[in-house]
């Protein structure tokens, strides 16, 4: 495998890249002087990919929610009975695994013999075993897993978000299913997702830390098990979604002791991924900053009238098919919280946004980019994200440089928007 | 370390791999019912606002001038230490497009906010009271802590350990703007403050500027409050309490009667780690993996405390199996059942959490002031060496110490 070497003068970081044969893409970032190497194993399947269509194959394939996850769960079996972590444990690495809507990843960190906690990480994912036994086994680990998730305000508080944003699309839907559909699912089930998408020309691995990158790149080529590259791509099928919002409220109780408020907007400006995708990003997120940062009027006002604490934050989540910012924290009054939050970005309509905010705000997402660098760990994993999603995350500086005040002026008017928002609140029992 | 002054001491730790320099100030106060609840307030009142920026909306915006560097603040209980702590994170200067020096701005910011704060008055201490209450009552919201902190509060009654650090509503009431001013006045001229940076600066440069900056306070005598380990004779403790939750949370509280500073320690950090810190342990094997009773099952170590807690989120019917498997499970450690397996990863579990230290800003400043704390002078390499010679045997005898005092579940409705 050819690895092609490339050096960021503003950053001062280095990556080698590489696309082996079976399709796999390799990315190793050297981190000199570090004591953590960090490595995931990633594939492009999530929560939301429920229907396709394997290469090949004409028929559409329907499999239970929550598969994704329960997949990942049963990864850790080993044909020969051994366990995973155990490996992982008996070279000092830190195994994990984690399900999101659009990524299933295997990781591990690792301050010394990282080329064997490679090697196991590259075994292990490409070393599926799954039996009738072992698959019923699991549902009461992850049937406690999901009624923890029951117990939770903001993870009920999030989805009941979605739900209202989305008519359709299945990110509305619980990563980990419900205990009544992960009853559905068999090991036939397992090894036809695994088949799927665990092919390595729909993976890729990242490795960051104080590594040799030659020796790095030959553990992975050595720890290919499969060479057999899908000629086409694994249709996935997702139903259509309006642009409006399913709802714009939502409320439920839970012992919670103050009620908990999530509002945002759902971004229908989807379909596209790339430079065009990480520039939407950045733009929004300047905006959210602008508008909800900790120096903005609307925060200054609500803070100090009580209606809003330290908690209050704000995101913004992408993918090519789908996208929404978040504004939550917790409120004694969500609903005035809500009506603030609309009124403050109608006035912005109506008087324009402020230039020097922009200015100063653009700053904090450059600072907010290098200090991402620091944690080999956050830098490996959203650099996996954002390649999912064909973004170049290591030359994010390109595209940086070129968003101006008119293009968040312009996304500001597309985006926070009335129609398109919601609000989800958990109310205390 | 440099004396600043007979209270002030800033270290230093140098870390240029990473991009970013981070400083936090801890300031000492000892865990005391008549002013837990006061610190509890103050750090969040010094955050609104200074001479270098009179609000909240100006100390942000000259935050995010310096490309979003970041201000936290917190109260923290480390032992009988009650911390009140305020944190600054910026990109170090090498990284500042137009060659700003954003370090030197951020210990400008810091002095300011801890020597000059304007913000004492009765609008804003009245609304950082609410938010210091809804802090308290916010407790709830994580079941999974709040199980510990209750198994705590009930281990502890009587011990100042017992007290939170978050105060109590009551006594938040109670406190004025007139009384927290005084409060600051007292305390912040005879408390030990200690400032640790970690990343890439001047050193002589910020002694010079924070020994200028204080130079005309006046200081008094000042010590840092020294923490007693639990102790405790009778029965072992019950407490159940009934929430409206669907996963009961199981938490017990062990004495180990074992002191921060003594030879003893790094073996009990060997045991906590076979025991229950993390999935290479006999907590995860055995109750969530071989008998499927629980999503997590882990054990953990108050430092300066002597306590050990068991956390483990359950069915509420299986109560009495998860509670007699995680005695079992101790009574093999007690025995010195302990696999080869277990042994050599639950070694290198602790060898590479402190080795990863070294990647992180924070945690430097954290293991630095533990070990200050409990006046053991081991750095991290020689810690790594006293850990790796610890055997089997060793944790064996030392588990004899350990005993159980209490037994907290947080339960369903009591209807149900």
């Amino acid at each position: 495998m050819e690895l092609k070497y490339m050096k960021n003068d503003k950053t001062g970081e280095e990556m080698y890249t590489g696309k082996h044969s079976s399709g796999l893409e390799v990315y190793i970032i050297p981190k000199k002087d570090y004591s953590n190497t960090f490595a995931v194993f990633g594939t492009k399947y999530g929560s939301v990919d429920s229907e396709f269509i394997v290469p090949g194959e004409k028929e559409k394939t329907v499999v239970p929610d929550g598969i994704a996850h329960y997949l990942e769960h049963k990864m850790f079996d080993q044909p020969d009975g051994s366990n995973v972590f155990d490996k992982f444990s008996r070279y000092g690495g830190n195994a994990n695994a984690f399900t999101s809507f659009n990524i299933t990843a295997y990781l591990f960190s690792a301050t010394s013999n990282v080329e064997k906690n490679l090697e196991t990480l590259m075994d292990y994912v490409q070393s599926p075993y799954f039996t009738e036994e072992s698959v019923e086994k699991e549902q009461g680990i992850i049937g406690q897993e999901i009624r923890m998730y029951d117990d939770s305000g903001s993870w009920k508080l999030f989805f009941n978000f979605l739900e209202c944003l989305y008519h359709n699309y299945p990110v509305k839907k619980n990563i980990a299913g419900t205990v009544e559909s992960i009853s559905h699912i068999t090991a036939d089930y397992l090894y036809k997702c695994y088949n799927t998408f665990y092919n390595l020309s729909n993976m890729a691995i990242v490795v960051a830390g104080n590594v040799d990158a030659a020796k790095i790149s030959n553990v992975i080529e050595k720890g290919v098990k499969k060479n057999e590259p899908f000629s086409e791509e694994i249709k996935k099928i997702y139903p259509d979604e309006p642009n409006t919002v399913a709802k714009h409220f939502v409320s439920e109780n839970l012992s919670v002791a103050t009620p908990l408020f999530m509002a945002g907007f759902k971004d229908t400006d989807t379909g596209f991924g790339g430079s065009k995708l990480l520039k939407k990003y950045i733009e929004v997120k300047i905006l959210l900053r602008m508008i909800f940062g900790r120096s903005s009027r609307l925060y200054q006002d609500l803070y100090e009238s009580g209606l809003i604490n330290n908690s209050f934050s704000f995101d913004h989540t992408i993918q090519p098919d789908y996208g929404y910012s978040t504004i939550s924290g917790e409120s004694k009054n969500p609903k005035a919280v809500y009506d603030a939050i609309i009124n403050e970005v109608e006035s912005m309509h109506k008087n324009g946004l402020s230039k020097s905010d922009f200015e100063r705000i653009k700053k904090v997402v450059w600072g907010e980019y290098i200090r991402n660098q620091n944690s080999v760990d956050d830098y490996a994993c959203d650099f996996l994200q954002f390649k999912f999603m064909d973004i170049d995350y290591f030359n994010f500086y390109d595209v940086y440089k070129d968003v101006t005040f008119d293009d968040v002026t312009k996304r500001f008017e597309e985006h926070f928007i009335k129609e398109k928002a919601a609000l989800s609140v958990i109310n205390p029992v | 370390m440099q004396s600043i002054n007979s209270n002030i001491n800033l270290y230093y730790i140098p870390m240029t791999k990473l991009k970013t320099t981070t400083v936090g100030v801890y300031i000492h106060r000892p865990l005391d019912k008549n002013e837990v609840s006061k610190n509890a307030v103050l750090p969040y009142v010094l955050k609104r606002g200074c001479m270098l920026c009179n609000n909240s909306s100006d100390v942000y915006k000259y935050l995010e001038n310096l490309y979003g560097a970041s201000f936290a603040s917190s109260v923290l209980k480390l032992g009988d230490d009650q911390v009140i702590y305020l944190g600054f994170e910026t990109i170090s200067d090498r990284f500042a497009p137009c060659g700003e020096k954003l370090v030197s701005d951020i210990i400008k910011l810091l002095v300011s906010v801890l020597f000059e704060p304007v913000q004492f008055t009765h609008e804003t201490v009245e609304q950082e009271k609410n938010n210091a209450k809804n802090r308290i009552l916010a407790e709830i919201n994580d079941k999974r802590r709040y199980a510990m902190v209750r198994c705590g509060e009930e281990m502890c009654e009587g011990d100042k350990f017992a007290l939170s650090v978050l105060g109590t509503i009551d006594d938040i009431d109670k406190i004025t703007a007139e009384d927290l001013k005084s409060h600051y006045e007292k305390i912040i001229t005879s408390s030990v403050i200690d400032i640790y940076m970690c990343g890439e600066c001047d050193e002589n440069a910020v002694t010079k500027e924070l020994k200028e900056s204080t130079m005309k306070i006046a200081f008094s005598d000042s010590s840092l409050p020294k923490s007693q380990i639990f102790t405790r004779q009778g029965d072992i403790k019950k407490v159940t309490d009934h929430m409206d939750v669907v996963q009961g949370k199981l938490s017990m509280g062990f004495r180990t009667n074992i002191e921060a500073n003594s030879s003893d320690y790094i073996t009990l950090m060997v045991l906590n780690s076979i025991f229950g810190g993390g999935a290479h342990s006999k907590l995860f094997n055995n109750v969530r993996e071989k008998l499927s009773l629980c999503y997590y099952a882990s054990s953990s170590l108050v430092k300066h405390k002597g306590i050990m807690f068991v956390n483990a989120g359950i069915e509420f019917e299986n109560f009495d199996k998860a509670y007699n498997e995680i005695l079992s499970q101790l009574d093999c450690v007690k025995r010195g059942e302990i696999s080869e397996l277990e042994y050599t990863s639950s070694i290198n579990a602790l060898l590479n959490e402190l080795e990863s230290y070294k990647d992180d800003q924070h945690m430097m400043q954290l293991f630095e002031l533990g070990q200050k704390l409990s006046g053991v002078s081991l750095g991290i390499e020689e810690m790594k060496e006293k850990i790796s010679k610890v055997k089997i045997e060793d944790v064996k005898n030392i588990a004899k110490k350990i005993e159980l005092d209490t037994v907290y579940f947080l339960d369903g409705k009591e209807d149900k």
